[in-house]
């Protein structure tokens, strides 16, 4: 017979309340890139690109809006960047993005050494004659493309939320370093 | 007592429920918002804060200011006369949690009027319970 919860475990309980469990969000992004670029956008993966992406805009843009909300205001690019690669990505992926670079002319690169959303891809670097392939030709690949539909809603997610911050951007992903996943995110002047 | 909120946007959108002249007082004190914030020797070290405190007195209302990360000014405007700065801070705290709330909405138009029914009630029981919690 299992012991009744102690108190402290029912006031988590009751926290925990509005979680989802995570294998649900992973399934739901599987099918929403399943939907745009077998149903709804069939034969047109530029359509479906952007579609994927304007919701992961839609999603930033609300996040960053409910991340930010103790905070004092961000001072200039740099913060907001810092924030996104620091506190942001954790309360999305439970970590922080591993690396910053920045040519200190408006872009960045953001590297997450282990993206949570591409972990559960199998990529196979070997080509059909089962010689290993360069990562870089992986990029090139079909399976690379294929994997980068996936890459579209986090892109918007970073847009996104940068967007709402004041600093309108251009954000894209670079998987020739896999597993490392880079986004390269480009401010407008 | 609380006469009225608004909600400020990127777009100067203004959602209050009451008259002209208090439409009249939350545009006056936009630019007091502008002008802090533009201002950073006038500011001093509250310039990155949210919570902007008393924007300016009128004869016989106090309006206060909080200006979000995501350029979102939030304007209230109360008739008491003795209030303190810590209910304020809380009030618009409360606020701006029923304010993310309403607008994750995902039927939400960002920058149209937010038309949420549970926003306003939130926001009606934030205004009822202004300044009375005593701790």
């Amino acid at each position: 017979r299992k012991p009744l919860p102690r108190r402290r475990e029912i006031v988590n309980l009751r926290e925990m309340g509005r979680e989802v469990s995570e294998s649900c969000i992973d399934s739901l992004l599987t099918e929403m890139v399943s939907s745009y670029c077998n149903h709804f956008y069939a034969n047109k993966p530029e359509l479906a690109a952007r579609r994927i992406e304007a919701i992961g805009y839609q999603v930033g843009h609300q996040l960053s809006e409910r991340y930010t909300m103790e905070r004092p205001r961000f001072s200039d690019h740099l913060e907001a960047i810092k924030f996104i690669c620091k506190d942001f990505w954790s309360e999305l992926f439970k970590k922080q993005i591993d690396n910053l670079k920045t040519n200190h002319r408006g872009t960045f690169v953001l590297q997450d050494n282990r993206f949570r959303w591409l972990a559960r891809m199998s990529l196979d670097p070997t080509a059909d004659d089962g010689v290993p392939q360069d990562p870089a030709d992986f990029a090139e690949s079909k399976a690379a493309q294929a994997m980068s539909m996936y890459l579209y809603f986090p892109c918007g997610i970073i847009r996104g939320a940068l967007s709402n911050l004041g600093i309108p951007c251009a954000v894209s992903a670079d998987i020739s370093n896999l597993p490392a996943c880079s986004f390269v995110v480009r401010i407008k002047a | 007592m609380i006469v009225c909120v608004a909600v400020v946007g990127h777009q100067s959108f203004t959602e209050a429920d009451d008259a002209l002249k208090l439409h009249h007082i939350v545009h006056c004190s936009l630019d007091v918002v502008d002008e802090r914030v533009n201002n950073p020797k006038k500011s001093g070290p509250t310039l990155n804060e949210t919570f902007l405190g008393l924007l300016y007195p009128t004869e016989n209302y106090k309006v206060y200011g909080y200006l979000t990360n995501t350029k979102v000014k939030f304007i209230l405007v109360t008739t008491d006369l003795d209030v303190r700065d810590v209910d304020v801070r809380n009030f618009f705290r409360r606020f701006h949690a029923a304010y993310v709330d309403a607008v994750s909405n995902p039927f939400h138009v960002p920058g149209k009027k937010i038309t949420s029914r549970t926003f306003a009630e939130r926001v009606s029981n934030i205004v009822k319970s202004f300044g009375l919690s005593s701790t």
